[in-house]
Order: structure tokens, then C-alpha cells, then sequence
């Protein structure tokens, strides 16, 4: 071994050796020697290393026990990582099987794995001033929780879609008190069989009404109008339908158990007779490239039902009763509602409109007799985006607005400026007067009303509206509702989670 | 009455396109098999679909599912929507019927040989030179010696692999049941890690160096052979062992659900078939077609073998003894902690 490691540092001295030779004439000699020095010296720390590690190597194989300890050892490293890896995947594994969690501008949505399953837990609160200019006027200034809705909805096995929602508000239902009248507005269950035929089963909004489609979190109006006001508002029933305004031909027709004007119905109490209820609803230019026209809709809706017992009161945009049926007339028999509508959508502009004429038999007890009455109604609300934002019709909280730009402090985000205006009449029958109305009640109201909305992002909302309505008919008296204008400053606050 | 005329037409025209289309989709199939069939229906389904084409003139993309016999048993019960399943135990398939309730629970007799169109068994793969030599079973309970092989609670072969040990110990102990479990306690106690399949067993063995001996499928092992170019592992074959029936069927709620009934039932003839039996031969699973044996039988040497009726009653009762909560493997895997 020594024997051959002399060789080696001979052989590469001999080789360095050489080159300062042919470099004489331009270096000096003992330059040369010393950089030859340092390099054998370099060179033989490396020929120890090697010859060390070979020693070492040799030794281990030369012993059968070394070697065998390496190889379990080796073998138990090995197993411990193959069960790491094991872990790993079926921690991965594990993982897909497990639910996701998020929470966002929608609330809270639970997803299973396979996500065939879905919760999404959300709601809003509407919280509102009314305050009214007229000195006389009978109502009171009043803050008021108009809707408090948690909803619960969401889809199980795929196809079935489901939604819950609650109102805690104080006054949703036709000739409430002001008091809490919590209720349940949606319970159902809607099977998407085909995107052409979906059957929905429970309670929910009835088909006739193009603004009662909207959900009240995205109203343009603090209120309704007045078309509005002549169409049901949630009823218990089935129903057929398609995808709601998102094909050019829409339409939806169902068996309900038949709610009054702006009522709602959890059970049919009064009377065996039941609505069928439908919409027709034509969107052509809907997948087109005519942009300008591609968010027009136009159809009807309406219903056919028997009804009787109580009668519908009708009110303000300012939410007081300008129009009562005598205590003594309830409903007695056919009623229909007609109710032509349409909407338009463009850029940050839009307009909608419906008119409706709702006929119904009723019977008097005091004046022993019965009578048809054909009252009817119209409304048209204009909206513009200031902010330029993208104006579509919003029909579920899913199409939800939301401002192109939330506000956010001091990075110049604004949310979105939306100014609305609206003007809408409702005619009740003639004939009906005086004999099966109370005594106080209009003849029509007419109404026009302006509004700016600020949405600072898609939870948070503000409105202020101005609504003036006249009176045609109705008491004169100087504490009567009827006796001058209404005008009712309108305001809301709108917190969505 | 004008206006009721008017809405009735209304409400009648809405209900007109009420009847759905029912446009022509492209059709999709699935097969959910167990872990090491992945080359067999790579190849078996690009010949079907050819088949198919030139049979029903109808394209099919075929998709596959591939994992431990059980888990994937399990994925179906849970609504993963296969037409057909190719699993590797009947007890399996016996499971989406009665659990699941996807199928008749007569599926079994619906296509010949038990609906099991090939067959494999259990061999040993030893790494080259077999230099712990490894004969029989009696090696693998020896102190010192490495096993790999899958876990029985959600592998098919591993129960394949520990209902062959246990058969191979009853023979040599005159069907003493406590030598048996004895006999599966000591193995298993040389088991130093459970994969969830019989492909990831063979990667733990073959590829992660890990082990002296796995418990494989013959066509696992056949395969590892042919990968491994015959210079990393050596197959060895036991005095005993047994004959497994990897079944098949379709899965009649989802292919009567999806109108693939006549797919899957034409798949699954297509195994039994003389080009169904060439792939599988292929592949090594030993076909049932006796033409087709002949021409592989140097691929597949004659072995002795039972079957799972003729020792254990059958997969119900085996499932029952030796898998099930509380059986004898998990007897012996609480006695090893």
C-alpha cells in the first residue's frame, strides 16, 4: 500500500515537474518549487482520505455482523418511511372524504366531498325609518325591524335543492300589527329532473307577481308598488317550472292552496278551492349577441283559484291601509289575476314594469248580496347605476348585486350609487263603493317616488326613499289618511351575512 | 269570463314545454376493479370499445377505478356509479348487493363459471438468488423473515393471502384450527408493514426494497417478473395454495339509471370471449377458455390448489370467521401489540 502510494506522488511530481521547465524563462525557480510543494502536500491529504474510507469500507464487509446490523437497519428505515408514506396517503385519502368549510360574501357554506351535498347558511336584516311630512298624517314616525331572515338552503343527493327561511321582522304579512310575527316564508323542496322540467313542492313565492320574484333583499323600493300589491305573495303548493329566467322561454305553473292579494298561506282554512297559478315569461335576445337586447324580458302571469273568507287590504308605499272591505263582505268564489310584465336591462339602466287586474266575487252579509269586482293596478320603476355598475334583474339572493367596486377606507372604493325612480297607480272597482267598502277607503291611489340606494359592498346596503301618493275618494276628515297627499320619507339599513 | 279564457290559454301554453328533451350523450361507462388489474382493463377496454364501435356503431370512453377490493366495494355502496363491477372477491360484490342493494343477490349467477371469467392464485416473490430460501409457507413464520403482504380488512388479495396460509396450516395440521391461527399469528408477526392493496404491497416489496418475501397475486407477481426484467426477483411456488375467482358483474341500479344495461352485460361477455381470454391470459390471470390455457400453459404451471368452498364454506363464512370485526385476523393483530 505505502509502496503505491509513493508511486503515485513520484508519477504526479514528475508530471508538475515538467511544466515549469518549459516555463523557465518567465518564472522563477523556487516560485516553482514552493507552488509544487503545496500541491503534492494537497494531493497526499487526499490520497489519506481515500485510503481511510477504503480501509474502513473493507472492514465493514469484512465482518458479517456489521453487515447484517446495516441491513436491518437499512430495512428499518426503509419500513418507517414506506409507513410514513402509507400515512400520507391515507391522510390524503382521508382528506377527500372530508367536508369543506368557507365562509365569504355568501355566509357560511358547507360542501361534502363528493359534493353532492351542500349547506349554505346566510341571511339579512332590514332595519327601516318611516317618517311621514304631513303634519296630520295617522300613522307615527317609527323605526322598525321590517325583515330579520336567517335562511338555510342548499342541495342533498345532486338534484334535489332545498331552502329554509324565517322572518323575525315585524310586519310581512298583510294587516300585521306592528308587533313580531315571526313565520316561516320559504319551505321547499325543488327536484331539478331535467333543466327543462324541475318540480318545486312546499311554500314559497307564488308565479304571477315579476317584482314579488325579486327577493325583497334586492327591491329597488324600500316597498313594493302598487301592481304588486294585487299579487300573492308566498303560497303553499307544487309547481312545474324551468330554470327561472335563465332560457329564453321561462315558465312556471302550479297547484296553490291560493293566498290573497300580497298575502301568504300556510293552510287552505277557508274554503276546498285551490289557485293554478302560472308564468309565461319570454327572454329572445337572451344568448345572442345583440347586447344592448339581450337582458329584455317580456311575458304574463296569472292565476284562477276559489276563494273565501277574508279580503285583502290595501296600502301605502308608506305601509298604511288607504282601502278596507267592510267588516261584514268576505270573498266568495272566482277569483283570477291577469298580469302582463316586462323588464329591461342595460348596461347601468334598467326599467320594469306590470300592470295587473285581480277580479274576485265577494258577498255581503249586511247587504245580503253578492258582486264581482275588478280592481286593477300598474306600476314602473326605472333604476340607473351612477357608478356605472352592471343593472340586471335579480330574482334570487344567488344573482345578488354587487357593487364592481366596495368601498373600502381610504383606497377609493366607493361600493355603488343606484338612483330609482317610480310612479304606480291602484284602481279599485267602483261599483264597490260605498255599499261593501268601510267608510274611509280611496277609490285609487296614485303614487311617484325617487330613491338613491348605496350599496357599500354586497352585505351592506343603504336606502332612502321620498314616496308621494294621492288620493282619489276615501275621508276628508283632517285625521284621515285620504284627506291630502301622503309623503313619506323612507329609509333602511340592510346588513346581509 | 274573457279573462278567464285568456289565462286558461296561458296556463296551457306554459305547460307545452314541459316535456324534456332527451338529447343523445356521449356515452360514458365505468369499471371499478381492484388494485392489480389496471394493465388488464387498459388493454381489455381499448379492444371492447373497438367491439363495440364496429358491433352497437356507438363510441364508449371507459373509464376505470382501481384500489383495494373492499375500499372499492365500499366507494360504490357510497354512490361512486359504477356499471360494472370487477372485483376480487365475491364477498365483495355480495356486499353492494346486500348493503348497497344494487344488484339481485343472485348476481353470482348470472354469467358462467360463478361470473369469475379468470382465475389466479397465491405465489411467493422473493428477491434474486431467494436468499433466505424460501420454499413453502413454513419459511414465511420463520424468526427473522421479512413478509409483505396487504391488509386483509380492505385488501382482496391479502385475504386471498391469509386464507391460503390458514388453508396451507389446517392441511399440514390436520385441520387444527388453534395450530392454524398459531400458524397466522407468527406470519403476521413478520409483517412489518400493511398496505391498503396488492399493488401498493408489491411497490413496498419490489419498489422500496422492503421485505423477503411478498404474498402476491400469480399475475402480480408474473408482472413484477416482466418489469423487473427477471434480475431483481424470482418467483416461488408453494406445495399449496389457492384457487382465487376474482368475480365480475354490472351494477344493475346504476346501468338501469344510465341505459347501459346492454353496455355492461356485452362488456362483461367480451371477458369470456377468445380475445377477452387472450388479454387476461396476457396479463396473467389463468383463463378459463381451455384453448386459450393451452397456449399460455408454460406461463401458468400446474399447481395444487383448493378452493374457498371446499376449506372454508364459502366467502360468507370465511368473511364472517376471519374479516369481520372481531374475527381471527383481528385477533391476531391485537395479540402482536
Amino acid at each position: 500500500m505505502k509502496l503505491n502510494r509513493a508511486a503515485w506522488l513520484i508519477v504526479i511530481a514528475g508530471a508538475h515537474l515538467g511544466v515549469p521547465m518549459l516555463q523557465a524563462q518567465d518564472t522563477s525557480t523556487a516560485e516553482i518549487i514552493k507552488q509544487l510543494q503545496k500541491r503534492i502536500e494537497e494531493l497526499e491529504q487526499k490520497v489519506q482520505v481515500l485510503e481511510s474510507s477504503k480501509g474502513n469500507a473493507q472492514l465493514q464487509t469484512n465482518n458479517p455482523q456489521s453487515s447484517q446490523r446495516i441491513e436491518e437497519l437499512d430495512q428499518k428505515v426503509k419500513v418507517l418511511e414506506r409507513k410514513r408514506e402509507l400515512d400520507k396517503e391515507a391522510a390524503t385519502e382521508n382528506a377527500k372524504s372530508l367536508p369543506t368549510v368557507s365562509l365569504g360574501l355568501n355566509g357560511l357554506i358547507i360542501r361534502s366531498a363528493d359534493t353532492n351535498f351542500l349547506m349554505n347558511l346566510h341571511g339579512y336584516a332590514q332595519v327601516d325609518g318611516r317618517f311621514y311630512l304631513n303634519e296630520h298624517n295617522p300613522a307615527n314616525d317609527t323605526f322598525l325591524l321590517r325583515r330579520v331572515r336567517p335562511i338555510i338552503e342548499g342541495t342533498v343527493f345532486d338534484r334535489f335543492d332545498y331552502r329554509l327561511m324565517a322572518d323575525f321582522g315585524s310586519g310581512n304579512v298583510n294587516n300585521s300589527s306592528a308587533g313580531n310575527n315571526a313565520l316561516l316564508d320559504d319551505a321547499y323542496v325543488n327536484a331539478r329532473l331535467w333543466p327543462e322540467v324541475q318540480a318545486q313542492v312546499g311554500k314559497f313565492k307564488s308565479p304571477v307577481g315579476l317584482e314579488r320574484l325579486q327577493s325583497t333583499a334586492e327591491l329597488l323600493f324600500i316597498e313594493t308598488g302598487f301592481a304588486t300589491q294585487l299579487t300573492p305573495n308566498y303560497d303553499l303548493g307544487v309547481e312545474i317550472h324551468n330554470q327561472l329566467f335563465n332560457s329564453p322561454i321561462s315558465y312556471a305553473i302550479g297547484v296553490f292552496n291560493g293566498a290573497i292579494d300580497s298575502g301568504s298561506s300556510d293552510a287552505d282554512t277557508t274554503d276546498e278551492g285551490k289557485d293554478v297559478a302560472g308564468r309565461l315569461f319570454f327572454q329572445p335576445f337572451l344568448r345572442t349577441d345583440y347586447d344592448a337586447l339581450n337582458k329584455l324580458g317580456f311575458g304574463i302571469g296569472g292565476s284562477v283559484g276559489h276563494h273565501e273568507g277574508p279580503l285583502p287590504s290595501y296600502k301605502t308605499p308608506g305601509q298604511q291601509a288607504f282601502f278596507s272591505y267592510a267588516s261584514s263582505v268576505s270573498a266568495a268564489g272566482e277569483q283570477y289575476r291577469i298580469d302582463p310584465q316586462f323588464f329591461y336591462y342595460w348596461g347601468p339602466f334598467g326599467v320594469l314594469g306590470e300592470y295587473i287586474i285581480s277580479s274576485q266575487k265577494v258577498k255581503s252579509s249586511s247587504a245580503n248580496g253578492t258582486a264581482r269586482f275588478d280592481d286593477s293596478a300598474w306600476q314602473l320603476e326605472a333604476t340607473y347605476f351612477l357608478t356605472g355598475d352592471d343593472n340586471s334583474f335579480r330574482s334570487t339572493s344567488r344573482n345578488a348585486f354587487r357593487p364592481a367596486h366596495p368601498f373600502t377606507f381610504g383606497e377609493g372604493g366607493w361600493g355603488a350609487f343606484e338612483l330609482v325612480a317610480r310612479v304606480g297607480q291602484l284602481s279599485l272597482d267602483r261599483t264597490a263603493f260605498p255599499t261593501y267598502v268601510t267608510s274611509g277607503s280611496a277609490k285609487e291611489a296614485a303614487s311617484w317616488g325617487v330613491g338613491l340606494n348605496w350599496y357599500l359592498n354586497s352585505n351592506i346596503r343603504f336606502y332612502l326613499d321620498f314616496e308621494s301618493t294621492h288620493f282619489d275618494g276615501g275621508s276628508k276628515k283632517t285625521t284621515a289618511l285620504t284627506a291630502r297627499d301622503e309623503q313619506a320619507l323612507l329609509g333602511r339599513v340592510q346588513f346581509s351575512f | 269570463m274573457k279573462h278567464r279564457l285568456i289565462l286558461l290559454g296561458i296556463i296551457g301554453l306554459a305547460m307545452l314545454p314541459a316535456s324534456p328533451a332527451h338529447a343523445q350523450k356521449k356515452v360514458t361507462f365505468l369499471n371499478v376493479s381492484y388494485d392489480p388489474t389496471r394493465e388488464l382493463y387498459q388493454e381489455f377496454n381499448g379492444s371492447f370499445s373497438k367491439y363495440w364501435l364496429a358491433k352497437a356503431g356507438a363510441s364508449l370512453t371507459i373509464q376505470q377505478s382501481h384500489g383495494g377490493s373492499g375500499k372499492q366495494a365500499r366507494s360504490v355502496i357510497d354512490g361512486l356509479p359504477a356499471d360494472v363491477v370487477t372485483l376480487a372477491l365475491a364477498y365483495d360484490i355480495d356486499a353492494i348487493a346486500q348493503k348497497g342493494r344494487l344488484l339481485p343477490l343472485d348476481w353470482q349467477k348470472r354469467l358462467p363459471n360463478n361470473s369469475s371469467p379468470y382465475t389466479s392464485t397465491i405465489v411467493f416473490l422473493v428477491r434474486k438468488g431467494n436468499p433466505k430460501a424460501i420454499k413453502d409457507w413454513d419459511d414465511l413464520v420463520k424468526p427473522g423473515i421479512s413478509v409483505i403482504t396487504p391488509n386483509p380488512k380492505t385488501s382482496g388479495g391479502a385475504r386471498w393471502n391469509y386464507l391460503a396460509a390458514w388453508g396451507y396450516a389446517l392441511n399440514k395440521f390436520g385441520n387444527d384450527e388453534n395450530k392454524a391461527r398459531d400458524f397466522a399469528g407468527r406470519l403476521f408477526k413478520n409483517v412489518p408493514v400493511l398496505d391498503t392493496g396488492a399493488r401498493g404491497a408489491t411497490t413496498t416489496f419490489v419498489q422500496r426494497g422492503i421485505g423477503d418475501v411478498l404474498i402476491a397475486w400469480e399475475s402480480e407477481a408474473l408482472l413484477s417478473l416482466k418489469e423487473s426484467g427477471q434480475g431483481e426477483v424470482e418467483i416461488i411456488i408453494p406445495s399449496l395454495s389457492i384457487l382465487a375467482e376474482p368475480p365480475v358483474t354490472w351494477v344493475d341500479r346504476v346501468v338501469n339509471k344510465r341505459g347501459t344495461l346492454e353496455i355492461a352485460k356485452a362488456y362483461l361477455e367480451y371477458l369470456y370471449s377468445p380475445e377477452g381470454q387472450e388479454i387476461a391470459a396476457k396479463h396473467y390471470y389463468r383463463p378459463r377458455l381451455e384453448s386459450i390455457a393451452q397456449k399460455y400453459s408454460a406461463t401458468f404451471p400446474k399447481m395444487n390448489l383448493f378452493t374457498i368452498d371446499q376449506v372454508f364454506g364459502g366467502w360468507q363464512k370465511a368473511q364472517k370467521t376471519h374479516f369481520n370485526d372481531g374475527g381471527t385476523f383481528d385477533q391476531i393483530q391485537q395479540g402482536l401489540r
